[in-house]
């Protein structure tokens, strides 16, 4: 369960980000959350692992709260929250295996991390990572020979390395093309619901929001103005979340048959 | 027109004019001098090529001192290089102590160092690796830090995400990042030593230097052309060798 209690994120120089935010999300659960760039939603996804510190209000995820905890506490609490994001943020230059094996640095010293000898047990956790993003025959290649789709489940199997109980994605599939960004998406969903695991997820096109989200909960200017399902969320819903009309932009389909 | 032109023009002039008068430059010393020249050309353009032999060793030392500094000069860059950049630092102030560290070892140059170093240790390579290692250190901190502060931020975020500790962060998604160039740099300046020591020898501080200086007190200016062929054969072909490698790292 993750639990946001009045929460509000106010960045230097006065930008608020996130206003008295209160939301559930029981375990298991897939949810996008959709809103126009600057609506705060990178804000909410990092405020879950503490990589965005609150200005108020309280966070907690599972037992941790995470706003009181200290360094090692956020270490421990980040080990059980598997990232995603936009760009990948994969070290390029290094094998995919070595990637995905910085999921278990929580789990390994120091000093094993500085000399690159990972445990044989740990290896094996992200050899399995890789099959399960259907990839581990790239675990070898250098990340940069990798296209932008085989990058980004690297990405994902990089996050279930650390086996956690929560997935975020922070606008996963916006530097992909819409058949790769589907199939990024059937990923999530599928490990989703082989795993048991919550996954908390940014979108910008509403049409990819409707298709995998259980739930969604639209942000404007910082402030929750939409929670319910799919189904709910219809073009009127998605109008009053980005406030305008919408455009080709706003849905996938469309903009790849522009 | 303006005034600032002209104005400028004179204050160099007056500029020049009171540089010249304090050292009592003459341009008729100068011509008179040059016929001294003439006997020490024609020694370097007859290079006494049984010399050769006698440089062997020196040119070996060098190399060696050049070998020692670069390794142990360049391992404790890589750490001061960390440690003077935001991105790896692990707070303000140690930054801001390795950052000034290295501009004070960057600021003194290598000869005073090797004169400092054969003051202490005596003459003889020691004080030259001495001189060079702190060379080494000042020249790979600074660009490896600079290189550091360019890193793409991304896997920084992605390690922290996973609950990395700060030596986690910086081995893992930091250094992959900046290996290459690290190991540019330290090729460059096992290069740069190698010319060095022809510089630093010459107040003491060993190698082929300092059968340079030894050369240069016997007026042998026909040995001393032997040893500058040398030097600059040996410079081309590390400097051909090490070009070729870094192209093929970064």
């Amino acid at each position: 369960m993750i639990r946001f209690e009045n929460a509000s994120v106010t960045y230097p120089g006065g930008v608020e980000a996130l206003k008295n935010v209160s939301l559930e999300i029981p375990d298991g659960q897939m949810v996008v959350i959709v809103g126009l760039s600057g609506a705060g939603k990178s804000t909410l996804i990092r405020a879950i692992n503490g990589l965005v510190p609150l200005s108020g209000g309280r966070v907690v995820v599972g037992e941790r709260d995470v706003t009181s905890a200290d360094k090692a506490e956020l270490r421990a609490l980040r080990s059980e929250i598997g990232m995603i994001f936009q760009g990948f943020n994969l070290v390029k230059r290094t094998s995919v295996l070595n990637n995905v094996l910085m999921g278990r640095m929580y789990q390994t010293s120091t000093w094993r991390t500085l000399l690159g000898l990972y445990p044989a047990a740990d290896r094996e956790i992200a050899m399995q990572a890789l099959e399960r993003v259907e990839i581990v025959e790239k675990a070898y290649v250098r990340a940069s020979n990798l296209s932008g789709g085989q990058q980004q489940r690297v990405g994902i199997a990089r996050a279930l390395a650390q086996q956690p109980n929560v997935l975020l994605a922070d606008e996963p599939v916006a530097s992909l093309d819409p058949p790769t960004s589907h199939v990024v998406m059937r990923d999530l969903q599928r490990i989703k619901r082989e795993l048991g695991i919550t996954v908390v997820t940014n979108l910008h096109f509403l049409d990819l929001a409707r298709e995998y989200g259980e739930r969604i909960i639209g942000l404007r200017a910082g402030e929750v103005v939409f929670d319910g399902t799919g189904d709910q969320a219809d073009e009127h819903v998605f109008r009053d979340i980005y406030g305008r009309s919408l455009t080709a932009d706003d849905v996938m389909e469309a903009r790849a048959e522009l | 027109m303006s005034w600032q032109g002209p104005a400028a023009v004179l204050g160099f002039l007056v500029l020049t004019w009171w540089a010249w008068v304090g050292i009592e430059l003459s341009i008729g010393e100068i011509v008179q001098n040059i016929s001294n020249a003439g006997r020490i050309i024609e020694e370097l353009l007859d290079p006494a090529w049984g010399a050769l032999n006698n440089t062997y060793g020196p040119f070996l030392e060098t190399i060696r001192m050049a070998v020692i500094a670069s390794v142990i000069g360049c391992s404790v860059a890589l750490v001061v290089g960390f440690l003077a950049s935001r991105v790896s630092a692990p707070d303000v102030v140690t930054f801001g102590v390795s950052k000034s560290v290295m501009s004070v070892i960057r600021s003194i140059p290598d000869v005073l160092y090797a004169l400092v170093f054969v003051t202490v240790f005596s003459i003889g390579p020691m004080a030259g690796i001495l001189a060079l290692i702190l060379f080494n250190i000042g020249v790979v901190a600074k660009l490896l830090s600079e290189t550091v502060d360019g890193v793409d931020p991304g896997p920084i975020e992605a390690a922290d995400a996973a609950g990395a500790t700060l030596m986690q962060r910086v081995r893992t998604a930091v250094f992959p990042q900046v290996l290459p160039n690290y190991l540019a740099y330290s090729l460059y300046v096992f290069e740069l030593n190698i010319r060095a020591s022809a510089v630093i020898g010459l107040v003491g501080a060993g190698g082929i230097g300092q059968f340079l200086n030894v050369a240069r007190n016997a007026f042998r200016y026909d040995v001393i052309s032997v040893i500058v062929i040398e030097i600059f054969v040996f410079v081309f072909v590390i400097e051909t060798i090490s070009i070729a490698i870094r192209r093929r790292l970064v």
